[in-house]
């Protein structure tokens, strides 16, 4: 009889000891994310896991909304958006794409380019990591470079560049438009210098024989 | 037959005459006997995974058993989320990475901090120390290769981009500033 009337109560002490992930909730949200919005992210995250998505960008963007004060509605929309750009990207991608990757892609995406860019991105760098390709991508178009101008000067690199290229090509185009050259002109001048380093028979290029390496 | 005249007495005593057992009945019981399996016989002809098994608990161990299964299953999370990221919520999460310096010039400032994709967003987990002069501040995150947003948060609550980073990406209305960081 006491065994019956208190059966329930092991149950009970039980889920109240469970931690936050073993209940379904992500515990980096709790106390920080308001309620009201928790349980839609949760839901997201649970879904997204589900479907093989990263789940670290969806509670990073649900972070960031919680820390600026961002109403429940917005910043369950927020981290929505970014949940759908993130299955474009892994389509585009491949499964084997990893979550820095994955980011990068969104940025990308939010930024101008097209699936379509981002397979192609993929297909001219195989087995080489996307991450910084697709960044600069999305800071080139952040500095004021047309979309398809970025995304065109990112993809006539992709075959040769490495991180260090790229990040560099980044850094030179952003220091000339400080300098006060158009976007545009600035990018077109460094494409054009990293092309012909990457060309032999140029007479700018280092050297006969040397590397096809393109050096922005 | 006896002497009583009532029929119905004589049937009783029939009646009450002791049943005569056949002579083979010993025989028959022992044989029955024989062919049942001796005791626990059938306790170990049955594998132990296939016995039905009869479990009693009383109230009180099952207290204990709930508080055994909520310490393994507390620390196997706890372990997760260290081997899956920061050793502590808002703690910079990349353990080997390259080292990033964020710097922000605010001589006005009495305290900043920098809050981003690679420290859960946390407003205390990276505080920024102050140079001796200039009004700068500066603090040194290890980060593995990626694409971070982040924001500089001074006296607690004025958001402020950095100048010298590419401007991020911002559904929520305050200014993020952008580092990649590469791996190649």
């Amino acid at each position: 009889m006491s065994g019956a009337r208190f059966g329930f109560l092991p149950v009970f002490l039980l889920a109240a000891a469970l931690p936050p992930i073993a209940r379904g909730q992500e515990p980096r949200l709790v106390g920080r994310v308001p309620d009201a919005a928790r349980t839609q992210v949760d839901a997201i995250l649970v879904a997204a896991r589900a479907r093989g998505l990263p789940i670290e960008p969806l509670v990073d963007r649900a972070l960031e909304g919680a820390t600026k004060g961002a109403p429940p509605a917005a910043l369950v929309a927020a981290v929505t958006r970014l949940r759908d750009e993130l299955v474009v990207v892994r389509d585009a991608f491949g499964a084997t794409a990893s979550t820095a990757e994955l980011t990068a892609g969104t940025s990308a995406l939010r930024a101008g380019a097209t699936a379509r860019d981002l397979v192609r991105l993929r297909s001219l760098r195989s087995r080489r990591p996307l991450t910084v390709a697709a960044a600069v991508m999305a800071d080139l178009v952040a500095a004021g470079v047309p979309a398809d101008t970025a995304v065109g000067a990112v993809l006539a690199l992709a075959p040769d560049a490495d991180d260090a290229d790229y990040i560099a090509f980044r850094r030179n185009v952003h220091r000339d438009i400080v300098l006060g050259a158009s976007p545009a002109v600035a990018l077109a001048v460094r494409i054009r210098l990293a092309t012909e380093t990457a060309d032999p028979s140029s007479p700018n290029s280092s050297g006969s024989g040397g590397s096809r390496k393109r050096k922005p | 037959m006896t002497d009583r005249e009532d029929p119905l007495d004589a049937i009783i005593d029939i009646l009450k005459e002791p049943a005569g057992l056949t002579p083979d009945l010993t025989v028959l019981v022992m044989a029955e006997i024989e062919r049942l399996p001796p005791p626990g016989a059938a306790a170990t002809s049955v594998p132990w995974w296939r016995r039905s098994w009869t479990i009693r608990l009383r109230p009180v161990h099952g207290l204990g058993l709930v508080g055994g299964l909520a310490v393994l299953v507390l620390a196997f999370g706890l372990a997760g989320r260290r081997w899956g990221r920061s050793a502590s919520p808002g703690e910079p999460r990349a353990d080997a990475g390259q080292l990033t310096q964020f710097v922000l010039v605010a001589p006005e400032a009495s305290a900043v901090t920098v809050v981003g994709d690679f420290n859960d967003w946390s407003m205390s987990a990276t505080p920024l120390e102050r140079a001796e002069r200039d009004g700068l501040w500066y603090v040194t995150v290890p980060l593995v290769p990626g694409r971070y947003r982040y924001a500089f948060v001074v006296n607690g609550t004025v958001w402020r981009s950095d100048p010298e980073a590419p401007a991020g990406e911002d559904e929520f209305g305050r200014s993020n500033s952008v580092v990649t960081v590469g791996g190649t």
